[in-house]
C-alpha cells in the first residue's frame, strides 16, 4: 500500500511530465469513447426512425427498368396501380390494410407566401397504415379520392411558411395554378428515414395528382401493413401471389416489383451499424496503444535516470519486488488517471456533440468502464518492462550510476 | 540467525576475491582476503585509492558478490543468498554510510530516514515518529522538511547516518563518511559515528585514507593490490 503511494507521490515530483504522459491515454480513451458514442447514436438514430416507419410495414415498389440487361435501378418502373393497392388491402388475408402513393415536386402558393415542397397523392387509407396524424382539421375520404377533389391536407412546415401563424383551414392554396382548399393540418413528424423531412409536404388526394396534377395512372409505391410484426413473412407472400396473378407472371419468371420490409431493413442497418462502431473502436483503439507505448518510453527513461535512486533504495534494503511494485504503480497510476480524465472528456465531448448538432449521443456506460479498465491495464502491461529492469538492476552498480 | 539481529554482528570473510571483467578483461580487486570482525569491534580499513577497500566493504555490506571465498554474519552463511534475502538482510543488519550521502534527491529529510522503516514494513505513524527521533539525535530535528539540496554536507551526511541507524543495524559500514567534508564538519560526523556505535553497541567497520580518522576506532586494517597487509 505504502509502496504504491510512493509510486504515485514521485510523479507528483515530475508533474509536467506524468501530465504528458498521461495525455496519450487520455486522447486514446477520449477517441474510443467519443467514436462509439457517435457510432451508437447513428445506429439509435437510423432504427428509431425505421421504427418510425412501423414495424409491420411492408413497401412495395416497380420492380427495377432494365434496359440492355443492365438494371437501372428500382422504382423507376410504372407498372403499380392503386387498384393493384385495392387488391392487397381486400385479397391478403395477413394484411391489415394497404395505400398506393405517388408525389412529385411543385410549388404551393397561399396569397401571401409561395414554397416549393413535395406533394404527395394518397389514398384515404394512408394516414392509419403509416400511423399519422392530425394536428387540426381532418383527412380526405373514399368520396373525395373518387371525385378527384382539390383538397389538400399540409405538413407543418408547409402550412407555416404559407400561412405563419393564422389557421389555413378552410383556406386555399394553388398547386400548378389550381386552387386546393386544405381541410387539415398533420402533426409534426420529422426526418424519414430516407432523409427527407416529413413535414414539408401536402398531401392531396392519389386520383387528383395522378390526373390534374401528373397526367399519369401509376402509383410510386404501395404501402401495406401486416396485421401484426409476426405475419410479415406471410403477408409478403401474399402480396407477392396477388402482384405476380394480376401482372400475369409466372412463377419463377421475374418480377416487375420488389417488396421490402422494414424488419428486414432495420436488421441491416443494425448489422452495418454494428461493422461500424467495431471499426471505429479498432482505429480509436490503436491510438490507446500509442499512448501505451508512450508510458513505455517514460517509463525507460524514468527508470534510467533514477537509476542511483533505486541503487540507494536497494543499499537501503528494498527487494526487487518492491522496485518493481514502485515503478508499476506509477505506470498504473499515469494510466488510470490518463483513462478516467480521457473517460469523463469523452462524456463531456459527447454530451457537446448532443447539445451543438442534437444527433442522440447516448454515453456508452459500459464501453466507457472497459475502456477506461482496459487502457489501465495497457499502462501496467507496458509499465511491466521498465519495472522489471528497474528490479534486476545491481545495487552496486546502480550505486555507480551517474 | 543469532548474532545477526542483535547488536553488534561479528563477521568472517575467508579466501574472498572479487574479480571485475570490464570489456572481456579481467580486473582483480580482491585477490584473497581473509579476516575476522568481532560483535561490537569498530574496525578501520585503510588503503590508498584503487586498493580494494571499498570493495571489500561492499562485499560486507551484501550490495556486491565476491568472485569466490565466503562470507559469513555470526553463523549464517550471506555470500550465496538471493537478491531478496540479502536485501532483507541488508534492510534490518546493515546500515551503510557513503561519501557522497546518497540521499534520494527531491525528497525530505524526513521520508530519507523513514525508508528502511518502510520498506520493513512499519505502519506509517510509527515510522514517523520514530524518523523524527532518529532526525532529532543527529541534530537534525529542524531540518525535517527540507530535501538534500538544501543541506550542506555535513547535514546531508547526518541524515543518512539517521537513515543508516533507522533499523537498529548490527552492523554499521561507512566509506570515506568524512571524505566530502571540511574538517570541522568531519570531526563532527567522525564524533556523531563513534558516540552512536558506542550508545547502540553495533559493529563498525569505516573505509578511510586518513590515518586521523583510523585512530579513533579500535583496529586497523591496511589493504594493499587487493591483499591485507600486516595482517596475522
Amino acid at each position: 500500500m505504502t509502496l504504491i503511494a510512493l509510486g504515485i507521490r514521485s510523479l507528483l515530483k515530475n508533474p509536467y511530465r506524468s501530465l504528458l504522459t498521461s495525455l496519450g491515454i487520455l486522447i486514446g480513451v477520449l477517441s474510443v469513447v467519443v467514436l462509439t458514442g457517435i457510432a451508437s447514436g447513428a445506429k439509435a438514430l437510423v432504427l428509431q426512425s425505421i421504427q418510425n416507419l412501423g414495424p409491420n410495414l411492408l413497401v412495395v415498389i416497380p420492380g427495377s427498368v432494365t434496359d440492355s440487361g443492365a438494371q437501372v435501378g428500382g422504382g423507376t418502373d410504372t407498372t403499380l396501380t392503386a387498384d393493384d393497392a385495392q387488391a392487397i388491402r381486400t385479397q391478403c388475408p395477413d394484411i391489415w390494410n394497404a395505400s398506393g402513393a405517388l408525389r412529385t415536386a411543385a410549388q404551393v402558393q397561399s396569397p401571401h407566401a409561395n414554397w416549393s415542397t413535395v406533394i404527395l397523392g394518397a389514398e384515404p387509407s394512408y394516414l392509419p397504415v403509416r400511423d399519422w396524424r392530425l394536428a387540426r382539421g381532418g383527412f380526405f375520404g373514399d368520396q373525395e379520392e373518387r371525385g378527384m377533389a382539390r383538397v389538400a391536407v399540409l405538413g407543418r412546415i408547409v402550412a407555416s411558411r404559407l400561412f405563419g401563424l393564422s389557421n389555413p383551414i378552410g383556406k386555399f392554396v394553388q398547386i400548378n395554378h389550381s386552387p386546393f382548399r386544405v381541410i387539415g393540418i398533420l402533426s409534426s413528424k420529422g426526418q424519414s428515414p430516407m432523409g427527407m423531412n416529413q413535414d414539408d409536404m401536402v398531401v392531396v388526394p392519389l386520383t387528383t395528382l395522378q390526373s390534374q396534377i401528373m397526367g399519369v395512372t401509376y402509383v410510386g409505391v404501395i404501402l401495406a401493413a401486416a396485421t401484426s410484426p409476426e405475419r410479415i413473412g406471410a403477408a409478403r407472400r401474399e402480396i407477392e401471389g396477388i402482384l405476380r396473378l394480376r401482372h400475369h407472371i409466372p412463377s419463377g419468371g421475374r418480377p416487375d416489383f420488389e417488396i421490402q420490409a422494414m424488419s428486414d431493413i432495420a436488421k441491416t442497418a443494425g448489422r452495418l451499424s454494428l461493422i461500424l462502431t467495431v471499426l471505429l473502436a479498432l482505429i480509436a483503439s490503436i491510438s490507446l496503444v500509442v499512448g501505451g507505448v508512450g508510458i513505455l518510453n517514460i517509463m525507460l527513461v524514468s527508470v534510467r535516470e533514477r537509476t542511483r535512486e533505486i541503487g540507494i533504495r536497494m543499499a537501503i534494503g528494498a527487494r526487487p519486488r518492491d522496485i518493481l511494485v514502485q515503478f508499476l504503480s506509477e505506470a498504473a497510476a499515469l494510466s488510470f488517471f490518463g483513462a478516467v480524465a480521457g473517460g469523463a472528456g469523452g462524456v463531456l465531448f459527447l454530451l457537446g456533440i448532443h447539445l451543438a448538432v442534437g444527433w442522440p449521443t447516448p454515453v456508452p456506460w459500459e464501453g466507457l468502464m472497459l475502456t477506461v479498465a482496459g487502457a489501465t491495464l495497457l499502462g501496467i502491461l507496458f509499465g511491466l518492462y521498465p519495472a522489471w529492469r528497474a528490479s534486476r538492476l545491481d545495487p552496486m552498480e546502480a550505486l555507480r550510476y551517474e | 540467525m543469532m548474532n545477526i539481529d542483535g547488536p553488534g554482528i561479528s563477521l568472517r570473510l575467508e579466501a574472498v576475491t572479487k574479480i571485475y571483467s570490464v570489456s572481456g578483461e579481467e580486473l582483480p580487486a580482491l585477490r584473497g582476503v581473509s579476516l575476522s570482525i568481532d560483535g561490537g569491534e569498530s574496525v578501520a580499513i585503510v588503503g590508498s585509492s584503487g586498493s580494494g577497500k571499498s570493495t571489500l566493504l561492499h562485499l560486507m555490506g551484501l550490495l556486491d558478490r565476491p568472485t569466490s571465498g565466503t562470507l559469513t554474519f555470526g553463523d549464517r552463511r550471506v555470500d550465496n543468498l538471493s537478491s531478496t534475502d540479502r536485501a532483507v538482510l541488508r534492510n534490518r543488519s546493515i546500515g551503510f554510510i557513503f561519501q557522497n550521502f546518497q540521499l534520494i534527491p527531491r525528497t525530505s529529510a524526513l521520508e530519507n530516514v523513514e525508508m528502511p522503516l518502510l520498506y520493513r514494513g512499519i505502519p506509517a505513524r510509527e515510522r514517523r515518529e520514530r524518523a523524527r527521533d532518529l532526525l532529532a539525535s543527529v541534530g537534525m530535528g529542524d531540518r525535517e522538511r527540507h530535501t538534500s539540496s538544501q543541506l550542506s554536507g555535513g547535514q546531508q551526511q547526518r541524515v543518512a547516518i539517521a537513515r543508516a541507524i533507522a533499523g537498529s543495524p548490527g552492523l554499521l559500514l561507512a566509506d570515506e563518511p568524512t571524505g566530502n567534508l571540511d574538517s570541522r564538519s568531519a570531526s563532527t560526523i567522525l564524533d556523531l559515528l563513534l558516540s552512536l556505535r558506542d550508545r547502540f553497541k553495533t559493529t563498525l567497520v569505516l573505509v578511510t585514507h586518513d590515518m586521523e580518522v583510523a585512530k579513533h576506532l579500535s583496529r586497523t586494517v591496511r589493504v594493499k593490490d587487493g591483499r591485507l597487509e600486516g595482517h596475522a
